[in-house]
Formats: structure tokens, C-alpha cells, sequence
């Protein structure tokens, strides 16, 4: 009998081999894109990369009237011209992703540096058992180092920490009831939970006296952001943060943790001393931690002022470009330590531009919806923007045009490459502008008019006079806009201010 | 702890091995150790429960038995089934009761209000209830002697395979196995083994696939044309089918390698040519269970034609009701018991009863017949309210105005559909492990590499619970 068990075992292994070679060659890319195209992050990215940024959304977000919308770590790259400086940026993403990422930069790149963002908020119960939490981990299952097969099997038989919304409520619930304060001062809360509850019956009080359900309830969420103590020995991020110093150590990288600016002004006026005082510590700990065990952490903890955080009504890292400008800053003067002689001082100020230009083939300053980007098609470089089909909008190029002296913007002067892929479309190409001062301004020009040919890259012009009535908006767009089912590519949009 | 999950790919050959290296007189111990463990997988606290039942219908057994008056018998009974039902009309029933009750106390303006209750549902309460249920009603009966072995009797209803969602077995059926010295062998383990991989393709390959389809429809079927609606339906048929057919499947094929046969809960019921053959062949262990401790109780068709029409019509809305607090199980039975008669009462007056071969022109009309109304009543199972479903009904016959989506299928979902679909057709009357025995060796181990392969490359990623444990 067990030599019949045996061979039956040995054909198994010889079926699940030839399985993996079927599922490898015919099957595995698909998945990749279809569940882990995460990955795409990291295939990115050029071989050539001196420095690699690794954060979540702070490295991306930025407010509306912010002249340069550019990434953290494209500010950083300001300050090392002659270097490499690319992004890993996946919001809502810790260090426990972060390393999975790390670990698939191909041996063949030749990075040297590597900077990772230590969020404080990310080391909280109630982030690492996020209910993101269960999406994130089953993007990871795919790109573990297996064999393909293995890596299916295990995202077939839900390999990964798969919970239910309220089975995570529950952890982190547990976690903040189990965790004790032990503060050097008297404090009258066992616990976050004691503390939010008092804060939540207690309230903000306004000027007369009334409770503040708003204020309250951003007072709530700040204790149970930031009311904790961190444990070094089990805290599950602080073990993901030492795989990522190993891993580094183990490649030759050098190694930065960004430890990222948190709102202590707010954090000060809604709640107070103790709350800050926790904040500040952690930090701390944080620092000391990792800097013992030999990585540069740069402490931006406190830098940003109030105003320069984008969401008032909750807490995040989202900076707006003071903010990010700082950030950046900060973390340029840490690389000093390995590029001392590629750095170049950059003026902090903002100042207004008249020359914009998107090759869709890197991050820009003052344009949104990037993400209609599409490898598609290009005229120049990889990448044009892809609009039809879902994306009524192109790449928009978005100013607060009244930064902008009068004397110096008379016309808008636009050109970009268009690729229709038929005339079976209404697509414009429109002008509009916002502003307090005016009623909302809009103007539309059909592609069509001008443009006949198809399934080629034709170059569209258009010269617009400034009105001046809307010389001083406060945002002015201009974009193409296909609500058809019908593609059209843009690319190399130019926008010149005369 | 789900059978299409790691965790169970792992625990089974774990409690396997030691089962076969222990000495017999241990197994019981270890079986239900880890019946207790899997159990408590879902939520520790719920183990008290089925402790709780268990030991009520352990001890009202062995007192029915000590003081065997007529009286005390059916006294201790009485709070036996007391006490177990009202554990369970706590859990399942208690929210949509106060709900209801305070529709009509504001219909009736008394400003009052039954607070509701904020717990999970304990996972597979209505299973082990039954089991626990009809162990003691056969002991009152004098069908069945009282077990005195308090652990095997715990083990009797809490056994892993089935413990969540049946096959709810006969204490006579499993109890005798548990006790008896099974020993390891090829057979077994080669038929539990083939029946894990079958059940795995049906729960992972086609439940799982077709279950986000189905789910996309019911959210928002408005959305949709009249044709999607009508995939969505057909396809929650086959959904739930192989939703608990795969469950049943695995189950029986874990007790198997152990030398426990469990009774087949389906055999093909799409098949049936009629309604009444439907329940013969759909979650039999439950249709038997209604039909030995309630339908015959009542009567059975040993009456008058009327009173025999209300044991079927009463049947029908508990087996609806079992299934989950909500008027639409309530609609779903009825309909079944409405359905059940009328074709008891044509097919006699018509005298349309006739044999038909299998696989016969007769008996494939007669299939789609009843796969198409067994498919229509689903509407009701699947849907949240009876608006719901009348919503459904009403877009799947005459339209939505406002088609925002079109329904995306994969190919390689319509693909191990009807690969699925031939299975099963090939299946009529036969189980997947005997059916696969018969194959020579290659044949076998193409299947086999055919199942193995869209389990593992064709599964559903998404994690849809198994529908049944809900009950």
C-alpha cells in the first residue's frame, strides 16, 4: 500500500510540474496584472536608479492651488540633478508592503540608496488592522519569491491575512483596551478607549458654551490616531521596518527612514500636552530605534504647520507644497551624507511658471489626471494620455492663473500630438477657468475642425486670447474632453503663457 | 476555519495521521478535540453553545431512560426541544421576531419598542440543533437507546466534517462508526481524497466564480439588461448548488479517508424531473429529517387530501424558515409546498406519470421544467426582501430603462460551467469517487491534473464564505 501511496505522490509532483510550466508561460502575467499589478511600481523603474523614495500618499497628494504639484521625492531629485531619482509610491502602504516591494527591485538594478517613509500613524492598532489591510496583503500573494503555481495555490486557497470589516474592528478594539498607558505624569485614562469616551460625552466647547460635534469628533480621531504607546519588542511594523535593514544591508543599499511631519499644532489645540507628548515620544522611540541600528532617520516630525496639511478634518501626511517642499528638504540634506558632491542648493520659494509642457513620460508639476495615463501609445518616450472609453478627460493642465502678472499673460498659446483612432467622436478641446471674481468661464473648440486625419499623430494648435475677466482666476484648466466611446491620445501638451 | 482554505488543507492531514497512530480507544478524544478546535475557529465564545446543546440532549436522554413514565419522557423532551430551539430562535430568530413585532406595535401606534440583539449568528446553529434534535426525539420514541458515553455523544454532534453544514446525520447512522476501529487504507484514502478534490472544483472553480457575477446583478439590477438579470438568476442556481453540493463533497470525503461514510446530501437534483423528485435529491439529509420527525408527525399522506395539502404546505415554510429569519425564506418554502401539490394533484389527474429512461428526450424536457422553476423560486432565497425579488422579476421580464453596465464574463467562467454542467449530467445516480475508480489510471490522472490545475489556476480569489453556514 505505501508504495503504491508513493507513487502515486511522485506522478502528483510530475502533474504539478508540468502545471507550473503550462500556468507559468500562458497564465502567470495575466494574474500579475489582474491581482498584483502593484508590481508595475516596482517594473517601473529604470535600471539606472541612484536613489529609490518608497512611501504612501503623502508623497503624491497635494492641494489645489499648490503651483508645483509635483512628488516629495521629485523635490528631493531637485537636489541631486546629476542623480537617478525615481518613486515606489502605493497609498495606504506601510513598511510591511514596502518590504515586499524592496524585495522584488531586480539584482540588475544598480540603486545605491533607498528611502522609505516611517509614517508614526502606521504603527497605531487601528492601521495595522485596517480593513485596507486585507487588499493590500492579497496584492502581495502573486509576487512572493515561488514558484507561479505556488504563489496561485496560495491565492486560491486565501493564503494571506483575510478578515471581515468587523473581525479587524475587533482587533484593534481589543488592542486599544489591552494596551495600558504608563505615562510619567498623572494622567486620568487607563486607556484610549477611556480617553476617547470621556472625549466623546466631554466635547470641544465653542465660544458659548456648546458642544462642537465637529471639532469633537476630529478630537475623537486624533486620540485614537495618536493616543499610543509604542512597544518596540511587538509592534508588527517596527519587525517589518528591521526585514527592510536587513534586506538593504543584504543588497548594499544605503538606508533612510523618513520619518514624516504629523499635525502637533492641531493635535496641541484640540486635545492638549498629552497628546502631543505621546506624538513627540513615539517619535523618539522611532528615531533612537533605528538609528542604533545604523539607518539615517530623518525626524520631520514637527515641521509642517498646521495650515500646509491639506485634510483639516482628518489625520493625514498629506502635505501641500510648502509642506512637501520641507519634507524634502530635509531628507536631501540626510543624502548629503553619501552625495555630498552631487548636491545643489534649490530656492523653497514658489514663484509663478508661463512654460508648462507634459510628455506623460514623468511626474509634472502642474498637471492632474495622470492617470489616464496609458503605455499604449506614444509619440515621445512610452506613454501618452488616453481619453474615450471611460476617461472623459485628458491630462489637465490646472493654474491659478492670477499668479501670473497681467502684463505678462495675454494669450495661452497650446499644442499637443493627437492620435484619433476615428471621427466617430464630439471630443473638445476646452478652456475654463475658475474664480471667485467671475462667473464660471468655459470655452470649447472641436477637434474634429481641425483635425481629420486618423490613426496618426497630428500636432493641434490653438492660440487663446486671455480675457480679462478672467485674469485673475484662481484656477484655470485646459484639456481635452471625449465622453465617446472612442480613443483619443494625447501626448506632449504644451501650455505657453504670452 | 473554511475547507477551501490553507488552514484546513493543513488541520485535516494533522488530525488524520494521529487519528490512525492512536490507539482506538483515544480517537474519540482527539476527534473531538479537534472538532471543538475548528469550531472555535470561527468565534471561541460559540463553543459554549454546542456544549450547551450537547449536554442538554446528553442528559435528557440518559433521564428519559432512567424514569421511562410516559409523562416524565415527555416532560423531559419537551425541555429538551425547549431549550434547544430556544437557543436557536435566540441567535437566528430573536432580531427578525422584534423586528416585526415593532412594525406593528408602530402600525398600532404603542409607542414601544423591542430592542434588538447584535451578534453574529454562531455558524451551523440550525445543523447541529437538528442533529442534536433527533437523537432525543428518536430516544423518546424508543427508536434509539441513550448513549451513556457523554464524549462520544459530544463527538456525535459536533464531528468537523459536518459540523457546520450537515450532512445532518442519524445518531444511529454515525454514532456506530464513530465507535467502531477503522483502519487505514488505500481505498479510503484514495476516495476521500477524490472526493475533496471534486468538492474544491465545485466550491472554488464554479461557486466562487459565478458568486461575484451573481452579486454584481443583486446589487444593482437595474443596472442591468433583461438578458444579465437572466445570467445572474440561472447563474445563482448553479452558484448555490455547487456551493453546498462542494461543501457536502469535501466533507464526505474527510470523514471518508477516516473510514466514516457520511450519506450523500445531493445526487443530481437538477436532473429531477419533478419537484418532489427535487427534494429527494437536494440536501436529502435535511428533506429526510423533515419528512421523518415533522411531515410523518403530522400525518404524513395517511389523511384527507386537504389535511395532507397542509402537512406538505406546513413542511415547506419551516424548511423555508430554517434556512434564515426572513420573509423571503418563508415566500421561497411556501412556493415550494404550492408547487409540490399542484403537481401531485395534475400529474393524477392527468395521470402524466410516466417512467422516463434517463437521458431521454422526456426526461431532459422534464429537467429543464423543474430547473426552470426551481431556478425562478432561488430569486427569493438570494434576494434581501420581497421587493427584491419582485424587482428582479419584474426587470428580467420586461426590462430596465436604464442599462448603465454590461455583464462581463470571463470565458474561462462559461468554460468550467459547462465542463461542470457534463460532469454532472455524467453523474445521474452515481458518486464522483466510485464514478472515478472505474476509469483506467491515464484517464484518472487527466482528470485529475484537469481539476488540480483550475482549482489552483481558475479559482475564485475573492473569499465568499460557503452560503450554508450562514444557516
Amino acid at each position: 500500500m505505501y508504495k503504491k501511496i508513493a507513487f502515486k505522490v511522485i506522478l502528483l509532483f510530475i502533474v504539478l510540474v508540468i502545471i507550473n510550466a503550462v500556468y507559468s508561460k500562458w497564465f502567470y502575467e495575466d494574474d500579475i496584472q489582474q491581482h498584483s499589478d502593484i508590481i508595475n511600481l516596482v517594473r517601473d523603474i529604470p535600471n539606472d536608479a541612484d536613489i529609490i523614495y518608497v512611501g504612501e500618499s503623502s508623497n503624491n497628494s497635494f492641494r489645489r492651488d499648490d503651483l508645483d504639484k509635483r512628488y516629495i521625492s521629485a523635490f528631493v531629485g531637485d537636489y541631486f540633478p546629476e542623480l537617478n531619482t525615481y518613486d515606489i509610491t502605493k497609498p495606504a502602504a506601510h513598511a510591511g508592503i514596502y518590504k515586499v516591494l524592496l524585495e522584488n527591485i531586480p539584482l540588475e538594478n544598480q540603486v545605491k540608496t533607498v528611502i522609505v517613509t516611517l509614517n508614526l500613524r502606521s504603527f497605531n492598532a487601528n492601521w495595522i488592522y485596517s480593513d485596507l489591510e486585507t487588499p493590500l496583503q492579497k496584492s502581495l500573494v502573486l509576487i512572493k519569491p515561488y514558484p507561479p503555481l505556488f504563489n496561485r495555490f496560495l491565492l486560491s486557497f486565501k493564503a494571506y491575512d483575510i478578515k471581515s470589516e468587523s473581525e479587524r474592528e475587533e482587533q484593534f478594539k481589543k488592542k486599544w483596551k489591552r494596551d495600558q498607558f504608563n505615562l510619567p505624569f498623572e494622567f486620568p485614562f487607563q486607556n484610549v478607549i477611556e480617553w476617547d469616551y470621556w472625549m466623546a460625552n466631554y466635547g470641544i466647547k465653542d465660544s458659548v458654551g456648546n458642544i462642537d460635534y465637529k471639532q469633537t469628533e476630529l478630537a475623537c480621531h486624533y486620540i485614537k490616531t495618536y493616543g499610543f504607546q509604542l512597544d518596540t519588542t511587538n509592534n508588527p511594523r517596527i519587525k517589518d521596518f528591521n526585514d527592510i535593514i536587513k534586506l538593504a544591508h543584504k543588497r548594499g543599499w544605503n538606508l533612510v527612514f523618513n520619518l514624516l511631519a504629523e499635525n502637533t499644532e492641531k493635535a496641541q489645540e484640540l486635545i492638549g500636552d498629552e497628546l502631543v507628548y505621546m506624538i513627540n515620544e513615539n517619535a523618539k522611540i522611532l528615531e533612537n530605534y533605528f538609528q542604533n541600528r545604523g539607518v539615517i532617520v530623518v525626524n520631520n516630525l514637527n515641521v509642517v504647520e498646521d495650515e500646509q496639511f491639506i485634510d483639516q478634518d482628518w489625520t493625514t501626511e498629506h502635505y501641500a507644497e510648502k509642506g512637501r517642499k520641507i519634507v524634502a528638504k530635509n531628507v536631501a540634506e540626510a543624502l548629503k551624507t553619501w552625495y555630498k558632491e552631487f548636491y545643489v542648493e534649490v530656492n523653497l520659494g514658489t514663484t509663478y511658471h508661463t512654460n508648462f509642457f507634459n510628455s506623460c513620460d514623468n511626474s509634472c508639476e502642474v498637471w492632474e489626471q495622470m492617470h489616464t495615463i496609458t503605455s499604449e501609445l506614444a509619440y515621445s518616450g512610452n506613454k501618452s494620455s488616453r481619453t474615450g472609453t471611460g476617461n472623459d478627460f485628458s491630462i489637465t493642465w490646472e493654474y491659478p492663473l492670477k499668479v501670473i502678472p497681467d502684463s505678462l499673460k495675454q494669450n495661452i498659446a497650446i499644442e499637443l500630438m493627437l492620435n484619433q483612432k476615428s471621427l466617430n467622436h464630439d471630443a473638445k478641446l476646452i478652456i475654463e477657468a475658475h474664480g471667485s471674481s467671475f462667473n464660471f468661464y468655459r470655452v470649447g473648440f472641436d477637434v474634429k475642425d481641425d483635425i481629420k486625419e486618423v490613426n496618426q499623430w497630428v500636432k493641434y494648435s490653438k492660440t487663446f486670447t486671455i480675457p480679462d475677466s478672467i485674469k485673475q482666476a484662481d484656477l484655470m484648466k485646459i484639456y481635452i474632453y471625449n465622453p465617446s466611446r472612442e480613443k483619443i491620445y494625447v501626448d506632449d501638451f504644451r501650455i505657453v503663457i504670452k | 476555519m473554511l475547507f477551501n482554505t490553507i488552514e484546513y488543507l493543513l488541520f485535516l492531514p494533522i488530525v488524520v495521521i494521529f487519528y490512525f497512530l492512536l490507539p482506538h480507544k483515544l480517537r474519540w478524544i482527539l476527534l473531538l478535540a479537534a472538532s471543538y478546535f475548528f469550531y472555535m475557529s470561527w468565534k471561541v465564545e460559540y463553543v459554549f453553545l454546542i456544549a450547551i446543546s450537547t449536554l442538554i440532549a446528553y442528559s435528557s436522554g440518559v433521564l428519559m431512560e432512567k424514569y421511562p413514565g410516559k409523562k416524565s419522557k415527555l416532560l423531559l423532551l419537551i425541555l429538551n426541544l425547549s431549550a434547544n430551539l430556544g437557543i436557536l430562535f435566540f441567535f437566528k430568530y430573536f432580531n427578525f421576531a422584534a423586528e416585526n413585532i415593532n412594525l406593528l406595535f408602530d402600525k398600532l401606534e404603542i409607542g414601544k419598542d423591542i430592542p434588538l440583539m447584535s451578534f453574529l449568528l454562531p455558524v451551523g446553529i440550525s445543523f447541529y440543533t437538528f442533529q442534536a434534535l433527533s437523537y432525543s426525539i428518536d430516544v423518546y420514541f424508543g427508536k434509539e437507546k441513550a448513549e451513556k458515553h457523554l464524549g462520544y455523544f459530544a463527538l456525535y454532534v459536533s464531528f468537523f466534517p459536518q459540523l457546520v453544514a450537515g450532512p445532518i446525520e442519524r445518531f444511529s447512522r454515525l454514532t456506530p462508526q464513530l465507535k467502531a476501529k477503522h483502519d487505514f487504507t488505500y481505498d479510503n484514502l484514495a476516495n476521500g481524497l477524490r472526493l475533496i478534490l471534486y468538492g474544491l472544483f465545485i466550491k472554488m472553480v464554479i461557486a466562487d466564480n459565478l458568486a461575484g457575477i451573481v452579486d454584481k446583478i443583486y446589487a444593482a439590477p437595474n443596472n442591468y439588461s433583461s438578458l444579465d438579470i437572466l445570467k445572474g438568476v440561472v447563474f445563482y442556481s448553479f452558484q448555490i448548488y455547487s456551493d453546498f453540493y462542494g461543501y457536502s463533497v469535501i466533507a464526505i470525503g474527510s470523514a471518508k479517508i477516516m473510514g466514516v461514510n457520511l450519506m450523500n446530501n445531493f445526487k443530481t437534483p437538477y436532473l429531477a424531473k419533478n419537484i418532489a423528485e427535487f427534494w429527494q435529491r437536494w440536501h436529502i439529509s435535511l428533506s429526510t429529517w423533515f419528512r421523518d420527525y415533522l411531515y410523518y408527525p403530522l400525518g404524513g399522506n395517511r389523511v384527507k387530501k386537504s389535511r395532507w395539502a397542509l402537512n406538505i404546505m406546513i413542511v415547506f415554510v419551516v424548511s423555508g424558515i430554517w434556512h434564515g429569519a426572513n420573509w423571503t425564506f418563508l415566500i421561497w418554502g411556501a412556493l415550494y409546498g404550492v408547487l409540490y401539490i399542484l403537481e401531485k394533484v395534475l400529474n393524477s389527474a392527468l395521470k402524466l406519470e410516466k417512467e422516463h429512461k434517463p437521458y431521454s428526450l422526456g426526461h431532459i424536457l422534464l429537467s429543464l421544467k423543474t430547473f426552470a422553476l426551481v431556478t425562478l423560486i432561488w430569486v427569493f432565497f438570494r434576494s434581501q426582501s420581497f421587493g427584491e425579488a419582485m424587482n428582479i422579476f419584474t426587470l428580467l421580464f420586461s426590462g430596465s430603462g436604464q442599462i448603465t453596465e454590461a455583464l462581463i464574463i470571463p470565458g474561462y467562467v462559461w468554460f468550467w460551467l459547462i465542463f461542470f454542467i457534463i460532469t454532472d449530467i455524467l453523474l445521474y445516480n452515481k458518486r464522483f469517487d466510485s464514478w472515478m475508480a472505474n476509469i483506467p489510471l491515464i484517464g484518472r490522472w487527466i482528470i485529475y491534473a484537469i481539476f488540480i490545475f483550475s482549482i489552483i489556476v481558475h479559482a475564485g480569489v475573492e473569499n465568499f464564505p460557503f452560503i450554508y453556514f450562514q444557516f
